[in-house]
């Protein structure tokens, strides 16, 4: 894996299936890791588990997630990226359906980097996607550690 | 004399006569339980009657003294003026006779003439004593001489023998006084019982008589008294053989006492039904403070049982709030998003029917889109701290429609914002208000030529002073403007106008959250006027 990688936490298929196809639209060639809960995000970031195997210092260059997630949301598995220091400086993106001030205000506090609404227009939600890549994966300089 | 008067009608042994009318003068005692004594003094001056008696026979006896004392007085001078009478008698008549016996020296003659004047009234001694120089004088006596007697006289005995006058002896005669007195001491003795007696039988008489007209009488007042209720029926006071054909004192007291009994009585009834009223009154009070205090327990237990529902109902909506918000948007944005995809990528397999149902499924999903965006601004509306600020309404506005004249650059409207217009309020509401108000003026003016939109304040004078949005667009029939701000009541079709019904309720709870109100002003095909105001119970900040 290189640190080009994006974690995609969503439990949904077919959002996981509209956000491949926008990311293949706006021609994204990143790998996108797909993990379906937050236990699983958390595992990832921090090799446990079924990743306990990724090379260590190994970071997603950007993580988009989903806030209403089975088993610990969203918020939740912010807030372990945050409090665990080999995870605290990765780039993460809320990416949700949900415009709810006090999302919104908790993403904030618990250190997202970015909180995007999901466009309901597919055409929009396409060229949203396109916007972050580029923006998190080409313009954004990522912390070295 | 006076000590055995007084050994006669002292109280303590009292004669079985006095003794009568004086226990008919006492039955107080019984009546009267703090009256009630032992001893004899004040017995003495717990009874009128006898205090009368004991001070008649006291007066009656002072009286007594003295008039017997001047009558004894003057028995003592008549008598004494009869001895002296006697004197004269014996200087008159006697002497001569004794003189030429004298002169005879014979002696036998004098002492007959002195035994018979001893035969005077309290005559006690007479002795003739011979004048002259002769050694031995011729002393003759009748009586027993006294040594200081208490009354006496010295005769001289002259005789005349040829034209020669000469004292030829002495004549001494002594009156004694024991006569006298005896008479005295007999007179006084007399004189003291008979007044005694007649004092006593007077005093009796007068003790009678105060018992029969008066002392009774008050005895039956004091009874009636002690028994005197303020309730019940107890017949008026009346006395004995009274009133007379001439009322007296007693009867004016018992006229006086039977009209101060009847105001007594009045009074105290006059007293009782108040205070009965007084009863009832608090009864009645008490009754309905506990009523009230009932209600208030049931009205507060009410308010917290619906404190509790509306909290869980608050719950609920925002569970239900932001339930709608991601749960309902996600599949709504999945058909959206595969319907694009197919419109994109797979249009030429779909024939003009295929596109057409695709088209309407998008359309759809739009409209739902819509719909749940402005349940959820309404929801939000009622919901939240308000953050007050001043704003500048009229740069708002500005932005609002630069807005909507951005989502249509083909709608040539004529927008007039009156300068400077600002308010205290929450910025995010107050932007949901005008923009709803703008948004509404902007699609209703959609088929009117010449579309122009108004923003402005209003001060109609009365104090009353907020802000009007106006436009010369489709309008509406007044009689539907009390529906007008109800949820999800839509006064156009969705052919002519689209729209969800839920936009002017938001604009209206948002507004009455600022203390303001909102109305309408319109008619069809004349545009619509809405006016709002804010703060107008005065208050500038919402508790």
């Amino acid at each position: 894996m290189s640190r080009d990688n994006v974690l995609l936490v969503e439990d949904n298929s077919d959002d996981v299936e509209l956000m491949l196809h926008a990311f293949k639209k706006s021609r994204i060639a990143n790998e996108i890791v797909v993990v379906r809960d937050g236990e699983s995000a958390v595992d990832f970031l921090t090799r446990q588990g079924d990743f306990a195997g990724r090379q260590a210092g190994d970071h997603p260059a950007l993580v988009l997630l989903d806030l209403k997630l089975p088993g610990i949301d969203g918020l939740e598995v912010l807030r372990r990226i945050r409090s665990n220091p080999e995870t605290k400086r990765v780039p993460v993106a809320i990416l949700t359906t949900s415009d709810d001030d006090a999302d919104i205000v908790r993403g904030y506090d618990l250190g997202v980097n970015s909180y995007i609404r999901k466009p309901v227009d597919f055409s929009a939600f396409t060229a949203m996607v396109e916007q972050l890549g580029l923006y998190w994966l080409v313009v954004n300089v990522a912390s070295p550690t | 004399m006076q000590q055995r008067h007084g050994k006669t009608f002292a109280p303590g042994s009292m004669s079985p006569a006095t003794a009568s009318p004086a226990r008919l003068d006492f039955p107080l005692e019984d009546v009267d339980a703090p009256l009630k004594v032992e001893t004899t003094g004040s017995r003495l001056r717990s009874s009128i009657g006898l205090r009368l008696l004991v001070l008649v026979v006291l007066f009656s006896m002072v009286v007594t003294a003295i008039s017997t004392c001047g009558q004894l007085y003057l028995d003592y001078r008549r008598d004494l003026a009869a001895i002296e009478t006697h004197f004269d008698e014996v200087e008159h008549s006697n002497l001569n006779v004794l003189a030429s016996s004298l002169w005879n020296v014979d002696v036998e003659q004098v002492q007959a003439l002195l035994d018979g004047l001893m035969r005077l009234p309290d005559m006690q001694a007479a002795t003739v004593t011979e004048a002259g120089d002769y050694a031995s004088h011729l002393v003759l006596k009748a009586g027993s001489p006294q040594a200081h007697p208490a009354l006496f006289r010295d005769f001289p005995i002259v005789y005349t023998a040829d034209g020669v006058t000469q004292r030829i002896g002495t004549l001494h005669m002594e009156a004694s006084l024991d006569g006298l007195y005896h008479r005295l001491q007999r007179t006084a003795v007399t004189t003291a019982l008979t007044q005694a007696v007649k004092t006593f039988l007077i005093s009796l008489f007068v003790m009678l008589l105060f018992y029969r007209l008066v002392a009774r009488h008050l005895t039956t007042i004091s009874q009636w008294l002690a028994g005197f209720t303020l309730v019940g029926d107890r017949p008026a006071l009346a006395l004995a053989g009274k009133p007379g054909a001439h009322p007296d004192e007693l009867d004016r007291l018992v006229a006086a006492l039977n009209s101060m009994t009847n105001r007594l009585r009045n009074a105290y009834q006059a007293l009782t039904n108040a205070n009965r009223q007084l009863e009832a009154q608090l009864l009645a009070r008490q009754q309905a403070e506990r009523e009230i205090h009932r209600l208030n327990a049931i009205l507060e237990q009410r308010v917290a049982q619906r404190t509790m529902e509306l909290q869980a109902a608050n719950e609920e909506l925002s569970a239900f709030a932001y339930s709608v918000s991601h749960d309902l948007r996600a599949p709504l944005r999945r058909i959206e998003g595969f319907g694009q995809i197919l419109t994109a990528e797979f249009s030429e397999r779909l024939d003009q029917r295929g596109l057409h149902y695709l088209d309407r499924m998008c359309a759809g999903s739009r409209d739902m889109a819509d719909m749940i965006d402005s349940f959820l601004r309404l929801s939000r509306s009622t919901r939240g701290e308000l953050t007050l600020d001043d704003l500048d309404l009229s740069e708002m506005a500005q932005a609002a429609f630069q807005q909507l004249q951005e989502k249509s650059p083909e709608r040539i409207v004529e927008v007039t914002v009156a300068p400077a217009l600002s308010a205290r309020a929450d910025r995010r509401l107050m932007g949901v208000v005008l923009e709803n108000l703008f948004a509404n003026a902007w699609k209703y003016t959609r088929k009117t030529p010449a579309a122009r939109i108004q923003f402005e304040a209003f001060d109609n004078g009365d104090g009353v002073h907020g802000f009007f949005v106006r436009d010369n667009g489709a309008g509406f029939d007044m009689a539907n403007a009390k529906r007008l701000f109800a949820p999800f009541v839509r006064l156009h079709r969705t052919e002519d106008f689209e729209g969800t019904g839920v936009g002017l309720t938001t604009v209206q709870r948002i507004i009455v959250r600022h203390g303001g109100r909102v109305w309408a002003d319109a008619a069809v095909g004349q545009g619509a006027t809405f006016y709002f105001t804010l703060w107008e119970r005065g208050s500038t900040n919402e508790s």
